[in-house]
């Protein structure tokens, strides 16, 4: 279907194109090319500088030893490792995302009712994403440390536990501490995403649902949830790639240790360049493969979607 | 995007091609003076004594008796000198004169000049034999040694006597270790033991405890032994100290900075301490003793030292001479280690050193300097070794032979 799109519109233009000499068909280019220019140099150049680097020999000083091959990618996939970092990379990205949407969800509906204070309540939402994400985990890095964390001094004094703990000293305890700062970053951009999305639902239709006698629950999964699609889903797939692509909650904390338990591909491709370039280049072709795939299946997803409707 | 943009934009490319230019200012100019690039580490902490600042003293003493050389200096602190000084040498780019941890991957690679060739005589003579060895690679010294430090082991006085134990007669052996931290625990010590693994500085940290009980990284023909049983038991008596609750409860994750802070705040009972201690613990009650070994007290204990190369990418040996010839002047020595409390690796420094009554605190140090043992410096592989040691030993406290092995293999496959 689309060969044939393509066809009759060529065929269409084909007319006025011939007469028109080829300086004046070049005329778009000066006003394209900045553009273009910058995608190739930000872009796909270094996208490219990437997968060279990942087939290179490269040692610790940086010098180059000629090419490599896959070695570094056998290397990667061998390294033991490897599997429970994409395992977590994965849990890590679902949980935080669907945490993330839920709490703000709640949040949006929340700070869209008219309540005193609102005005301050809304201002002090935006507070964790004004401040830098790097300084806020290593914040709450101190806050849970073992010998000067503020927490543990509090749950000592409170009698709730006898001797301080290591709250971010291995990956069991430090898990649910990373995704707890992970989703609190992500709270105020969600959020707002999803009150800007409510507030463009017109009154009506809520009025409409109210004399057709629908519950509550009933409105808001039939009339609120459908109409905040757009604002829904540009919120979830920023925040798949903002979440998966994440370093600095993670770095800030625990860098990623002990060892690699805490690190996500992000955060492990940036442990391996200490010491192996190449290895290093190989893990970020993987993990920019993993967000292309992520986005192609959220584009069908999404348009999925629209069609059913 | 209008025109303007356009312009703005070439503007800001041609900018950033002259700023790039501008960068690598080594090099000969028409009137005849050169210029060397020297690229140093920052020892200085919390902003206090910085190393531009001495360094900058030396070079305008230097360009002053020697007006047609020119140095250009930069200072790059320790956590990005490496990537660094690596995307400089990817570039084609490197320094003249580098200052840094490690020699050996860059001499392998051939891009350096022989320590003989870049030193003269009487500078070449005036470094502690011991120290020059180890910058040697198959038989040619590439490594000028720099600054040393070593490790003894510090004992907090006053938790000691809390605990009922003598501050004179620190542990000895790993059971009075045991002893000692379980009296140090029975008091209300936070961290009775500090084992400090987390990747700042594990390698040392790990290699300290190795070397008390005959282990090591490599055995005696260079090989990489990482997982040999003197190393797997080791890590088993560290595990049974932190297991008991001996130590702070995850050593894996616990920095020596930080650790360090504890100890001056008066937390830690004891520790693997190093000379950069002492400007904190001026005024608090310590012992500094020898290492405890399995069995008996350590006969040897840790040092590090720090490297200065010179590369031959810009031909310029005899302005490199003359610079490193200045640099290393006694004076000049025996004032970069007073001021960062660091060890020297010159016999002028040293007896220089030895001394200075107002050096009393470094003695000790000065002391068991020539029994200090190092790391593999002079293996090409050791950079990238250290580096999967730093971040992965850790996890030797809850399985060491599987970690262990994990790294052997890691060693014997660098550099592959």
């Amino acid at each position: 279907m689309s060969n044939r799109t393509t066809t009759v519109r060529a065929g269409r233009r084909a007319r006025p194109v011939r007469r028109r000499p080829l300086w004046q068909r070049l005329g778009p280019l000066p006003w394209l090319a900045p553009a273009v220019l910058l995608i190739l140099a930000v872009v796909v150049w270094p996208a490219a500088e990437m997968v060279r680097t990942s087939l290179r020999r490269i040692d610790t000083s940086g010098t180059d030893h000629g090419p490599a091959g896959l070695v570094k990618y056998h290397k990667l996939f061998d390294d033991p490792r490897l599997p429970a970092v994409l395992t977590w990379t994965a849990v890590w990205t679902v949980v935080v995302v669907g945490l993330t949407m839920l709490v703000s969800l709640a949040m949006a509906q929340l700070f869209n009712q008219d309540f005193p204070g609102r005005k301050v309540t809304r201002w002090a939402l935006i507070a964790p994403w004004a401040a830098s994400v790097l300084m806020t985990a290593i914040g709450f890095r101190w806050m849970l440390d073992q010998v000067s964390g503020v927490l543990n001094r509090l749950l000592l004094d409170l009698g709730l536990i006898d001797h301080a703990r290591a709250f971010t000293g291995d990956a069991g305890h430090a898990k649910p501490w990373l995704v707890f700062v992970a989703v609190f970053v992500s709270l105020p951009f969600t959020t707002y995403t999803l009150l800007a999305g409510l507030q463009t639902v017109p009154a009506e239709v809520y009025e409409a649902a109210n004399v057709d006698g629908a519950s509550r629950w009933q409105t808001y999964r039939k009339v609120t949830l459908p109409l905040l699609r757009p604002a829904f889903l540009v919120a979830l797939v920023v925040n798949l790639i903002n979440v998966f692509n994440s370093f600095p909650v993670i770095w800030g904390m625990t860098q990623g240790g002990p060892n690699a338990d805490t690190a996500t591909t992000t955060v492990f491709m940036y442990m391996l360049r200490g010491y192996d370039v190449a290895e290093s280049a190989a893990m970020s072709v993987v993990n920019f493969a993993v967000v292309i795939v992520m986005v192609l299946l959220f584009l069908k997803v999404s348009r999925w979607n629209e069609e059913e409707n | 995007m209008n025109p303007r943009f356009l312009l703005l934009s070439a503007v800001g490319v041609a900018g950033a091609l002259a700023l790039s230019a501008c960068g690598s200012g080594s090099g000969s100019s028409a009137d005849g003076t050169t210029t060397i690039r020297f690229v140093a580490a920052d020892y200085g902490s919390n902003g206090q004594h910085p190393t531009q600042a001495y360094w900058q003293g030396v070079i305008s003493a230097f360009e002053q008796q020697n007006p047609k050389i020119k140095v250009n200096l930069q200072v790059i602190n320790w956590n990005d000198l490496d990537t660094q000084v690596k995307t400089m040498v990817q570039n084609g780019n490197q320094p003249d004169v580098l200052q840094t941890g490690g020699y050996a991957d860059f001499a392998k690679n051939g891009l350096l000049y022989a320590a003989q060739d870049v030193l003269s005589g009487p500078t070449a003579i005036d470094f502690i034999p011991s120290m020059a060895r180890t910058g040697e690679q198959d038989g040619t010294q590439y490594g000028i040694p720099f600054v040393s430090s070593a490790r003894m082991f510090l004992i907090n006085n006053a938790l000691f006597r809390k605990a009922g134990l003598d501050p004179a007669k620190p542990p000895r052996t790993w059971d009075d270790v045991t002893a000692a931290a379980t009296a140090l625990k029975k008091a209300g010590v936070e961290i009775p033991l500090g084992v400090p693994l987390g990747k700042e500085e594990a390698q040392g940290e790990s290699f300290i405890w190795m070397l008390e009980n005959h282990g090591g990284y490599q055995d005696a023909n260079g090989h990489y032994a990482i997982n040999s049983q003197a190393n797997v038991d080791t890590f088993t008596q560290l595990k049974s100290w932190v297991d008991a609750g001996l130590t702070e409860q995850s050593p894996a994750a616990v920095n020596r900075t930080d650790l360090t802070k504890d100890f001056a705040s008066g937390k830690v009972g004891m520790l693997n301490g190093f000379p950069g201690q002492l400007a904190d613990l001026k005024d608090m009650d310590v012992t500094w003793s020898a290492m405890p070994g399995k069995d008996t007290a350590g006969k040897t204990t840790l040092g590090v030292g720090d490297w200065v190369m010179a590369f031959k990418k810009g031909g310029h040996k005899d302005q490199i001479r003359a610079f490193l010839d200045f640099a290393y002047s006694k004076d000049n020595t025996v004032r970069f280690a007073k001021e960062y409390n660091l060890l020297p690796v010159t016999q002028s420094a040293l007896t220089a050193l030895q001394a200075d009554p107002d050096e009393k605190a470094l003695q000790p140090f000065l002391q068991v300097l020539p029994t200090a043992r190092f790391y593999p410096l002079s293996d090409p592989t050791w950079p990238a070794v250290s580096a999967q040691i730093k971040t992965q030993i850790g996890s030797a406290l809850t399985d060491p032979r599987k970690t262990l092995d994990a790294l052997q293999q890691a060693a014997q496959q660098a550099g592959q």
